[in-house]
């Protein structure tokens, strides 16, 4: 099966979620062993990143790969060299698969363009972070009982959607697997024409529930967004007011979700975090599997050692 | 090279499809070009050197009034030679050249050195753009009066907007003074924080976006400080449906005056889905409706002429994330073919308004050019409304190749450029002949 890249989940279909979700399960329940064996995958990492390079870097090692991390710290990148020389380095050393966080949008798309490896975005930008949508989505479908079983559901998506590149693969993303999405957020933290998207804007968290949110996915609001020569929000207390998530929300059952690394007491309280009903631990778990898949589809090793 | 014809230069151009909005003329008649001027326009001329332009159309040399040839300091982008050789063969036979260079072209010095390298190495005419403030900053006046004995047309501290409103009516106080024209880049940073027009394409791709509002506020604050001041003013590169209906406001005032781009005339935001740095320009592309409003504006002459913003990058510059490039497109080669192509092959603009907002509208803001009245310079091109070309790195004469239109099919193309009765670019060869 050739490779292929995985930039974007603006036009990924339904039936491309499932393959990867399943892909997923079956490298969750050992049914997929060392799909990477004899492959190289290159982390590149021109933008400082934890969790997102921990997990790829999990998930390609248990997948049995070779693995080159270079980070912004101590590499070309560093010295100033530029992404395409660095991407068609890369390429040339024989990567089979190059994973790449970088601070523009659009950087994964130029990397593709003159990589013959497999590129996966590991978050390029306020543009797309595919793998982060697809952890959600299998975190949610484990909760729920199926990518099917999330039809219809709603989910409201609270905070700042404008500098998002979570939310620009998460809402298309849930959209595909039939979920009904809102957006909850400050008009200073939302794109001009939040039309685009054709989504409800709801005032708060409240009113996010009052709609029908099963779901609440929570934002992380960088600290530059509160200070700064022109802040986009009043308060820290008025922001978790209206736009955060505290246990009085989990009333009703709901479940909470956040991308990482959270804020405590700003987007979500600290008593929500590790409550039962958050699933920002499985979203963190899911990480490994969900990204295993993806490199295994990326690749282009999967349907070989799946079939 | 402009060099002085002498008496054997006669020239009679046969048969072309003369269009001169500046005299009405639009014909197929003959044109004797005599000692570097348009000496005779009738029928049946002939003369000892005559060129065949049977089938092609003939029109007074474009003026383009916002370059950057990038000399000095960045000659691995444009020079005098490739920028001028760009233009020759885009038919712009006059170049206003901006001084964001490096170093800035705010001394009277830096003003004759590029005027003596432009006599030496240009094939067209090429003006020179002065500073309206010391490096450009916004806060000093240069010295204008200076600046003009030196040789400079106009100022402006383009690529950047004025730091503010109090320093903006100064400077146009003195150089009302100074008898100098403004040439405005209208923006206003404390709004323009992103890298291209914040509207739908920008929110669903997660680039950073700039709204409209910064263009408009500052054309807004410009326009009026215009005509409280009284100095000529020109808003260069009009790109909102809000900035040209501010202008048109104005339209009585013939003193201000404004232009538009090709590429705001011809292409839209919705580029911005390839997230490739080729795109990135500023002002920056905007949706279809400011695209038409502006269109409009040239049609009905709110806007007066049209201006490239020629502006060369490397492609080290360009092959970024398009949030990462440097900002501009080149602009000469392609202006004419696509603003043919896109607005007067569709109806949307008459070829006649083409050629006055090309050629004698701006001529007669620099104060050369732009006509084929008896005794105006020979300063004319011959274009092939019907050939089509595909744009390609290949096909430019500009040192950059960071056009927005690379691999597009265009219509219509310059074939023949004379700079005072001087042929400076020529892709007509075999139709030269010589009566014996």
């Amino acid at each position: 099966m050739r490779s292929r890249d995985f930039l974007t989940l603006e036009e990924t279909s339904r039936e491309e979620l499932r393959e990867v979700l399943d892909l997923a399960r079956d490298v969750s329940d050992g049914r997929l062993a060392s799909p990477l064996a004899g492959k190289t995958v290159c982390l590149a990492f021109f933008e400082a990143s934890t969790r997102t390079a921990v997990s790829f870097e999990l998930a390609a090692r248990r997948s049995g790969a070779d693995v080159i991390s270079l980070s912004e710290n101590g590499s070309a990148i560093s010295k100033g060299e530029s992404l395409v020389d660095t991407v068609v380095t890369l390429d040339s050393l024989g990567a089979d698969t190059l994973v790449l966080r970088h601070p523009a949008a659009g950087a994964a798309k130029l990397a593709a363009r003159h990589a013959r490896a497999a590129v996966v975005n590991a978050g390029d930008g306020r543009g797309q972070h595919p793998t982060q949508a697809l952890l959600d989505l299998y975190a949610l479908s484990e909760a729920f009982g199926g990518l099917d079983e999330l039809s219809g559901r709603r989910v409201a998506i609270a905070g700042d959607v404008l500098h998002s590149r979570v939310a620009r693969s998460v809402i298309p993303a849930l959209r595909t697997a039939g979920m009904e999405v809102a957006l909850t957020a400050p008009r200073t933290l939302l794109p001009l024409e939040t039309d685009v998207w054709d989504l409800p804007v709801l005032p708060s968290v409240d009113a996010a529930l009052e709609w029908g949110a099963e779901v609440l996915y929570m934002l992380r609001l960088q600290n530059e967004r509160m200070t700064g020569g022109s802040p986009l929000v009043s308060s820290v207390a008025e922001y978790a007011a209206y736009y955060g998530v505290a246990r009085r929300h989990l009333r009703r059952g709901v479940r909470v979700m956040h991308p990482g690394p959270v804020n405590r007491g700003v987007e979500i309280s600290g008593d929500v975090v590790l409550d039962e009903r958050s699933l920002i631990p499985n979203q963190v778990a899911a990480g490994i599997a969900v990204r295993s898949a993806v490199l295994a589809l990326a690749t282009g090793v999967a349907h070989e050692v799946a079939a | 090279m402009i060099r002085n014809p002498g008496q054997n230069s006669e020239l009679v151009i046969r048969h072309a499809r003369v269009l001169d909005p500046s005299t009405g003329l639009d014909a197929i008649k003959d044109v004797r070009v005599s000692s570097g001027r348009i000496a005779e326009i009738g029928d049946g001329l002939r003369g000892m050197r005559e060129l065949d332009a049977d089938g092609l159309h003939l029109f007074p040399g474009f003026v383009d009034v916002h370059a950057h040839w990038r000399t000095p300091g960045r000659e691995d982008e444009e020079t005098i030679e490739s920028g001028s050789a760009a233009a020759a063969a885009g038919g712009f036979t006059g170049v206003v050249m901006m001084p964001n260079t490096d170093p800035v072209v705010d001394k009277p010095v830096v003003v004759s050195g590029l005027l003596r390298r432009v006599e030496r190495e240009s094939r067209v005419r090429a003006y020179v753009s002065a500073a309206l403030h010391v490096g450009l900053k916004g806060e000093r006046l240069t010295e204008m009066q200076l600046l003009k004995e030196a040789g400079a047309l106009c100022v402006s501290d383009d690529g950047l907007g004025t730091p503010s409103a109090g320093v903006l009516r100064n400077a146009m106080l003195y150089a009302r003074t100074a008898g100098m024209p403004v040439l405005l880049h209208c923006e206003d940073h404390t709004l323009a924080t992103g890298v291209v027009h914040d509207g739908a394409a920008a929110a669903l791709a997660g680039i950073p976006g700039s709204p409209a509002s910064a263009e408009d506020a500052a054309t807004a604050t410009a326009l009026v400080l215009a005509a409280e001041t009284g100095a000529k003013t020109h808003i260069t590169h009009v790109s909102t449906a809000l900035s040209a209906a501010l202008v048109r406001f104005f339209e009585d005032r013939a003193d201000i005056t404004a232009d538009t781009t090709p590429h705001h005339l011809t292409l839209t935001d919705d580029l911005i889905s390839t997230l490739d740095g080729t795109y990135r320009v500023n002002p920056p592309l905007r949706p279809e409706d400011d695209r038409e409003a502006v269109t409009e504006a040239l049609r009905d002459g709110t806007l007066d002429f049209v201006a490239t913003d020629h502006a060369p990058h490397a492609s080290e510059e360009k092959e970024l994330p398009l949030e990462e490039a440097a900002p501009g497109f080149l602009g000469h080669e392609t202006a004419f073919a696509a603003l043919h192509t896109e607005l007067v092959l569709t109806g949307k603009l008459s070829l006649s308004r083409l050629v006055e907002a090309m050629s004698c509208a701006p001529g007669r803001w620099v104060g050369e050019g732009g006509s084929l009245a008896v005794g105006e310079p020979a300063d004319l091109i011959l274009a092939d409304l019907s050939e089509g070309w595909t744009v390609g790195r290949e096909s430019l004469s500009s040192r950059s190749w960071n056009s927005p239109y690379l691999g597009k099919n265009l219509t219509g193309r310059v074939v023949g450029t004379i700079v005072g009765g001087e042929l400076v670019y020529d892709r007509m060869g075999a139709r030269f002949g010589v009566r014996a």
